[in-house]
């Protein structure tokens, strides 16, 4: 019987080493199983395992999750199964449960693996220590070998022996850290929110070119993962970026040429303006189960219909993004646009570009800040829905402001204030969403024509818009107490303080 | 846990062959298995080229559960442990008491090595001892080889009569003809005859006279290791499943 689990890896440029010289009188026996099989290492596309020091290996028809320290968690690997939550049950889904259920398990490294055990032998031929093998041979990279020494009961020098022979050849304990390095040693990350260092005394002119400069080539990232459809956060990161950069053009005032401020909005926006419809139709079906459990069981029919006709719907439009993503005018635009703003040559500095962003940040904000108290101070129960939509826009503009120049004020108000201003957003977030799903699914219904379920589908729908303006009805009122919160004497101290008295510090 | 006998009163029926490569049966089954080479004669570790240790034959050392622990072996097969003592009665009847009982010292260190087996299989010596009566009480299965003639009946019908005398339930014995030649019209009769008379007593499964096992001497390793798919092999397959089925009812 065996004991001992520490793995160890070694270029498998060693491998010779290892069979090539009696140990301690014991003569070394290589012996490979015949045949190989796919093995891919998978990560999500924002590299959470590999962020996180873990390392997700899938060899034919074993999952395996190693950590940092070499430990191992294993499974039976789910064909086909991109999500986590498409995984069988089992420890290495579990430890798998932090990770978005959105992102896709997507395959960065893949190759070949085979199987092969090392026996140490003794001159009756009986094996006194032995190690199990595993050579991992990507497509791209460096193959590497795996080694589990195991210590055979009642031999223990044999197994002691067995390691410092490993480690003779380059064995070194195997962590997530170095198989990564090994096998991959040139990856570089996709972060979907870079860190842009934005200065106190940076002008603002160079501030705002930092964020546009910086998520530009985020918005690129997703595109092929767009384009392939992998999963749904690829737009979503895609909208967002493209959004952050949006704003920076409208909230940063006369920070360019107002001409030339015109002209990226539109451009900005022409972007922008053909994902719409495929996030709208992601956000419904990834809440298919939330609309489900809405209304009674009896809906579920008329509802599952209406989902599959979304799902036809979604399906042209991901193949009219995907075209227009490939297209030459999108291509040529887009990076048209990453020129402009790494060049910088032709970008015409406005009224208000030199001034500092310590001093522009905190003029904007505090400007924002106002208009939002001024808003919500009028707010009640019988507040027309467009209102409290203006208010959501407003708090949305605050944020992205606070954001952008989040590192030039001090981090424990900043936080705070940051915190009620989510809290809030969450609530009129939920708010909105309600209101534009009663409309939409109201419009889905009046379009459906001959469809020939077409009673079903309405009432389920209908049953859907009761619940959901009864809960907007909920909403309003936990908006009024988020404000509340947001409005207290003690945040309104803080926030006069770090943006309006220009102490910052 | 489980504890397997395969005992003979008489010598040379193959039992050494039976324990070995149930014992691998076991342990290919997933089963954490230990095979204790209880005879002197029969060599089970020879089997494995296990060596008995000298510290094994030490008067004293079931005393001591670590130095028992140090005296296992592991085999060149996953699952599979030897130990290969030449015990003296009174030691086997310490380990015996041990192994069994759950509260033990000795299951207790065998916890901490992960040794804690789901089988033990025992390679008894063939005579009706002290000892052998102290392992038909500790087991839960008495395997036994009989040859199918005429001297081998008698013997195991001895052994019947020692379990009616000792108040043992016949039922623990699960005896198997062993080194069966077809060709022999008297192996054939004697077959027929002792399955009528001890019906329930005997497998269905029948072990042939085969090459292969004897081979084993200079294989030193289990039929079913090296020719799993001989006749050998499929038969002491068969035996293992048998055996199985009729112990886990």
């Amino acid at each position: 019987m065996t004991t001992g689990d520490d793995i160890y890896y070694l270029a498998a440029a060693r491998l010779g080493d290892l069979a090539e010289r009696d140990v301690q009188n014991l003569k070394p026996v290589l012996e490979w199983t015949e045949g190989s099989r796919p093995f891919a290492i998978r990560d999500c596309f924002d590299q959470s395992l590999r962020m996180s020091r873990r390392l997700l290996l899938e060899d034919g028809g074993l999952l395996e999750l190693i950590s940092a320290t070499g430990e191992a968690l294993r499974q039976p690997a789910t064909p086909q199964a991109r999500f986590v939550a498409e995984f069988a049950e089992g420890p290495v889904k579990a430890a798998l449960a932090g990770l978005s259920p959105l992102r896709a398990l997507l395959p960065i490294v893949s190759g070949m693996a085979r199987s092969g055990r090392l026996a140490l032998i003794d001159a009756e031929g009986k094996t006194r220590a032995r190690a199990e093998l595993r050579e991992l041979q990507p497509t791209d990279g460096n193959a590497v070998i795996l080694v589990t020494p195991q210590a055979l009961r009642g031999y223990d020098r044999a197994f002691h022996d067995l390691v410092a022979h490993i480690r003779d050849c380059g064995g070194t304990p195997l962590g997530a850290g170095n198989l990564y390095r090994m096998i991959d040693p040139a990856s570089i990350g996709y972060v979907a929110k870079p860190k842009i260092e934005v200065g106190r005394e940076e002008t603002a002119f160079d501030a705002a070119n930092d964020l546009i400069d910086g998520y530009l080539p985020v918005a690129r990232a997703n595109e092929q993962g767009i384009i392939a459809d992998l999963d749904t956060e690829f737009l979503h990161d895609y909208r967002v970026a493209l959004r952050k950069i949006r704003s920076v053009l409208s909230l940063f005032k006369g920070v360019y040429d107002p001409g030339q401020t015109a002209e990226l909005k539109a451009r900005f926006s022409a972007l922008m303006a053909p994902t719409g419809p495929l996030r709208d139709l992601d956000v419904y079906l990834l809440a298919q189960q939330d609309f489900c459990d809405l209304v009674p069981e009896r809906m579920h029919d008329g509802l599952d219909r209406v989902f599959a006709r979304l799902r036809d719907r979604r399906e042209e439009e991901q193949a009219r993004l995907a075209a227009h993503l490939r297209s030459k005018g999108y291509q040529k635009d887009i990076k048209a646009l990453s020129k402009l703003f790494s060049k910088r040559r032709k970008l015409l500095p406005g009224p208000n570009a030199s001034r500092a962003s310590f001093d522009l940040a905190c003029e904007l904000i505090w400007k924002r800040y106002r208009r939002i108290r001024r808003i919500a101070a009028d707010m009640t129960a019988d507040t027309p829905d467009e209102e409290v939509h203006r208010l959501r826009i407003e708090c949305k503009k605050l944020r992205y402001l606070m954001e952008f120049f989040g590192p030039v004020f001090p981090q424990d108000d900043f936080q705070n204030v940051l915190k009620r201003l989510k809290e809030l957003q969450d609530s009129l977030g939920l708010f909105n969403d309600y209101a534009v799903q009663q409309i939409r699914l109201q419009a889905f219904t009046e379009d459906l024509g001959d469809e020939p379920h077409k009673l079903d589908m309405a009432q389920s729908v209908g049953a859907v818009v009761i619940v959901l303006h009864q809960k907007q009805l909920a909403e309003r009122e936990k908006i009024v107490a988020a404000f509340t919160r947001f409005n207290s004497d003690r945040m309104q101290r803080t926030i006069r303080r770090l943006f309006h008295e220009g102490k910052g510090f | 846990m489980q504890i397997i006998a395969c005992y003979s009163n008489k010598g040379g029926v193959g039992k050494t062959a039976t324990a070995v490569n149930l014992a691998y049966a076991f342990a290919a089954s997933g089963r954490r298995t230990l095979l204790c080479d209880l005879d002197p004669q029969g060599a089970s570790g020879f089997y494995f080229r296990v060596n008995p240790s000298k510290k094994l034959v030490d008067a004293q050392f079931f005393e001591d559960d670590e130095r028992f622990i140090k005296a296992i072996r592991g085999s060149d097969y996953d699952n599979l442990d030897i130990l290969p003592a030449n015990m003296s009665f009174r030691d086997f009847d310490v380990f015996l008491s041990r192994m069994k009982n759950g509260q033990s010292r000795l299951k207790k260190a065998l916890k901490a090595v992960k040794s804690d087996y789901d089988v033990v299989v025992l390679d008894c010596p063939p005579n009706i001892s002290m000892l052998s009566e102290n392992v038909f009480h500790a087991a839960d299965a008495v395997v036994v080889p009989v040859i199918p003639t005429t001297l081998s009946r008698r013997t195991f019908e001895q052994l019947l009569e020692f379990f009616q005398a000792a108040d043992l339930p016949e039922t623990r014995i699960h005896a198997f003809f062993s080194m069966v030649q077809n060709i022999k019209s008297l192996h054939g009769e004697t077959i027929a005859e002792m399955t009528e008379a001890h019906p329930g007593r005997f497998t269905q499964t029948t072990i042939p006279f085969a090459s292969d096992i004897e081979r084993m001497g200079l294989t030193r390793a289990p039929v079913l290791a090296t020719a799993p798919g001989s006749r050998a092999g499929k038969a002491y397959q068969a035996l293992f499943e048998e055996i199985l089925g009729r112990t886990q009812t």
